[in-house]
């Protein structure tokens, strides 16, 4: 008894041709597809490059760098903790061997007066100025954009008594309006920093590691901000020579690790000093020394991009499942004009398997065909998008071919319930029938 | 003569080809019970030529659907060739209608988009034969129904009697044990049914026995067994 069966390769060609010979119900089914895959790419391309970009940009904020500082909050009654040298020399005791870079920082909020443009008035601003040696570059991952960090140079006084100074890209465009940043290497603008007036001139303006810095505002509202540490994160700094706030306090110690072990090592050493325990926000306040381990701080903010993410997906698997209901509900009607030719091919041999597998195939096909015309549609829907409301969207290979593998399952879940329904007719009832 | 009905010894007979032992269908109809036919034997030898008349609903479709493993009984046993169809599993009653059996209908029943060649292929293509055999055995089918010139046309451009003998080409490219043919002529003229039962006669010289339902006596009357159809019983027409 022969066993043989119809290869793979003709029952898809066999549902092939029978698309062709139909090209408007295809045209329909496959434009049906190639709307969901529009929306999923359109969807995806916002939510998970959102996501990405967020997680890309918080890495830029150095991510094996732990922050010392002041907590915001003291306890009543008990004494303001000193951060100075001396805190310096322990932290230098303690991290022996760990080859870690140790930069003390002062930050204090200073004003700058704005000249009068585009019809605002000229006026003061508040921006925080943070005042250290040159290896502070070294505690970010932001790259200088235009001009130069500061150097050693910069903290010797020069003549009447102008200061150098490099800026964050955000501070830059706000001193010197929209213009383009690289524009504000050279400038002068005066700077109020503790009741004195002083000219500043630019030598270099960082990169915005903030893509997105509206959204990121938005996210850290009431919750970072109120630390030092975290004001220093919001990326719209003036960057001064050491000898701006000499004699002051220390705002708070940069640490730089070579490896993320040590970044581990680091947190738990300097537990010891101010006999913190991270996870007791007591304890904590207690000490009124903070320890913040910037990668924990990010991990956070690309979890909450996370969610960000699913709510997106929740969108684009609606829409998917719509068209999975639409599309079967089509097939299913259509599968009624082809009892005759389901009953054919059963009465000639082919199994029920074989019909169920031409139905959806039929269906892969359409849907891939669709989904395929549906991605550049969603990629000019995105950017059109991105015009009107200024929304980040990101346009990456790996999204086109996840949505053609969600257009193929589209086609695949499509053709379960028509498939079925064709394979379980029975031959004999539509082959019987008179003509009259 | 033999007697269509008297199936003993059957199994040990050389020329057995198909055996309803005690076989009936009962079709549920909502609560009433249809027996559109009536358990009972039937012998069916190789080169059989036998002729099915009887009025209309009287079973005569039922009874090729059951011969031709499209419908299963559902009392007694159909032996086709030994094997008890009764209990194959669909993929195998699929194989045996895709090789063994060869079917024609009043309605010709052909793929309305597909040319006549590529209708004559079908059985071959679910044979899992490769294409240009498949071409090559469909191409000599129908040149055999007299047919080679309209290879390429699709059934509606083909008349009535055209499409009937692809419809022939088709079941008889698998080169089928048993033919069945349900009022084959009852949708031609007589000239096209004429020449439908010459083929099909042709056929049965070759030793494929032929089972034809059919209203018209002058029709039966060439088959070699007459059998009559009424309530779903049958018995032998001559008799
Ligand atoms: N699939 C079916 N379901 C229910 N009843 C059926 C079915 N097929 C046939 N019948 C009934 O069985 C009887 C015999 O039908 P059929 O074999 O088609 O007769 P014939 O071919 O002799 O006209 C009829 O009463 C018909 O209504
Ligand atoms: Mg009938």
């Amino acid at each position: 008894m022969s066993s043989a069966s119809a290869s793979f390769i003709d029952i898809c060609r066999e549902g092939l041709l029978h698309l062709v010979r139909r090209p408007m119900r295809t045209a329909l089914m496959a434009m049906t597809s190639a709307i969901a895959i529009a929306v999923t790419v359109n969807v995806i391309s916002l939510s998970f490059g959102l996501q990405e970009d967020i997680r890309g940009d918080v890495n830029m904020f150095g991510t094996r760098t732990v922050d010392v500082g002041r907590l915001p909050v003291l306890v009543p009654g008990a004494a303001r903790p000193s951060l100075g040298p001396a805190e310096e020399r322990s932290i230098r005791g303690v991290l022996q061997g760990l080859d870690a870079l140790i930069v003390p920082r002062r930050q204090a909020a200073a004003t700058v007066t704005l000249a009068a443009r585009n019809g605002a008035e000229a006026h003061t601003e508040r921006f925080q100025v943070v005042a250290s040696q040159p290896a502070y570059l070294k505690t970010l991952t932001v790259p200088v954009q235009h001009g130069r960090w500061l150097n050693d140079g910069d903290n010797v006084v020069g003549e009447q008594g102008v200061a150098s100074c490099a800026l964050d890209h955000a501070a830059a465009k706000r001193i010197f309006g929209d213009e383009d940043p690289a524009q504000a290497v050279g400038k002068v603008f005066e700077l109020t920093l503790r009741g004195q007036a002083r000219a500043m001139t630019v030598v270099g303006v960082l990169s915005d590691p903030l893509r997105y810095r509206e959204l990121f505002e938005t996210f850290d509202e009431g919750k970072g901000a109120r630390t030092l540490t975290s004001s220093l994160l919001s990326f719209r700094n003036i960057y001064v020579p050491e000898r701006l706030l000499a004699g002051e306090e220390y705002s708070g110690i940069s640490i730089v690790l070579p490896t993320d072990v040590a970044v581990g090592q680091t947190r738990d050493r300097l537990m010891t000093i101010w006999s913190l325990d991270a996870t007791d926000p007591i304890a904590l306040m207690r000490g009124g020394i903070g320890v913040f381990v910037r990668k924990d701080w990010m991990d956070a903010l690309g979890a909450s991009a996370s969610k960000g993410t699913l709510v997106g997906n929740v969108v684009w698997i609606i829409i998917v499942l719509v068209a999975i209901v639409m599309i079967s509900t089509l097939n299913l009607i259509t599968i009624r004009e082809r009892y005759e030719e389901v009953a054919i091919r059963r009465c000639e041999g082919a199994r029920r398997r074989d019909v169920a597998l031409q139905i959806t195939a039929e269906g892969v096909m359409t849907s891939l065909v669709g989904g395929l015309a549906g991605l550049p549609v969603g990629y000019v829907g995105a950017a059109i998008l991105r015009e009107i409301v200024q929304f980040p969207f990101r346009f990456e290979f790996k999204y086109a071919i996840a949505a053609t593998g969600i257009a193929i399952l589209l086609g695949f879940f499509s053709s379960v319930v028509p498939a079925r329904h064709a394979a379980r007719l029975q031959p004999a009832r539509v082959l019987g029938r008179r003509l009259n | 003569m033999h007697d269509p009905f008297d199936i003993t010894g059957h199994a040990e007979a050389t020329d057995t080809l198909a055996v309803l032992d005690g076989a009936g269908r009962t079709y549920q109809a909502g609560s009433v019970a249809v027996e559109a036919l009536r358990p009972q034997d039937l012998i069916i030898r190789r080169g059989d030529y036998i002729a099915v008349m009887g009025p209309s609903g009287s079973g005569k479709s039922t009874l090729l659907h059951v011969l031709g493993c499209l419908d299963r009984p559902t009392a007694g046993r159909y032996l086709l060739e030994g094997r008890d169809i009764s209990r194959l599993a669909d993929r195998e009653l699929a194989a045996v209608r895709n090789l063994q059996i060869g079917f024609v209908f009043q309605r010709f029943h052909l793929l309305r988009d597909e040319s006549a060649l590529r209708n004559v292929e079908l059985p071959l293509l679910y044979a899992g034969i490769a294409r240009s055999e498949r071409r090559q055995r469909a191409a000599e089918a129908l040149e055999a129904v007299g047919l080679a010139p309209r290879a390429r046309h699709e059934p509606g451009r083909l008349s009535g009697g055209e499409q009937q003998r692809v419809a022939l080409a088709r079941a008889l490219v698998k080169r089928p044990r048993l033919l069945l043919a349900d009022e084959p002529t009852g949708n031609l003229d007589t000239v096209s049914g004429a020449r439908i039962l010459e083929l099909i006669e042709a056929q049965n010289g070759h030793g494929t026995a032929v089972v034809m339902i059919t209203h018209d006596p002058e029709v039966a009357a060439r088959a070699a067994t007459r059998l009559l159809m009424r309530d779903g019983r049958m018995s032998r027409a001559d008799a």
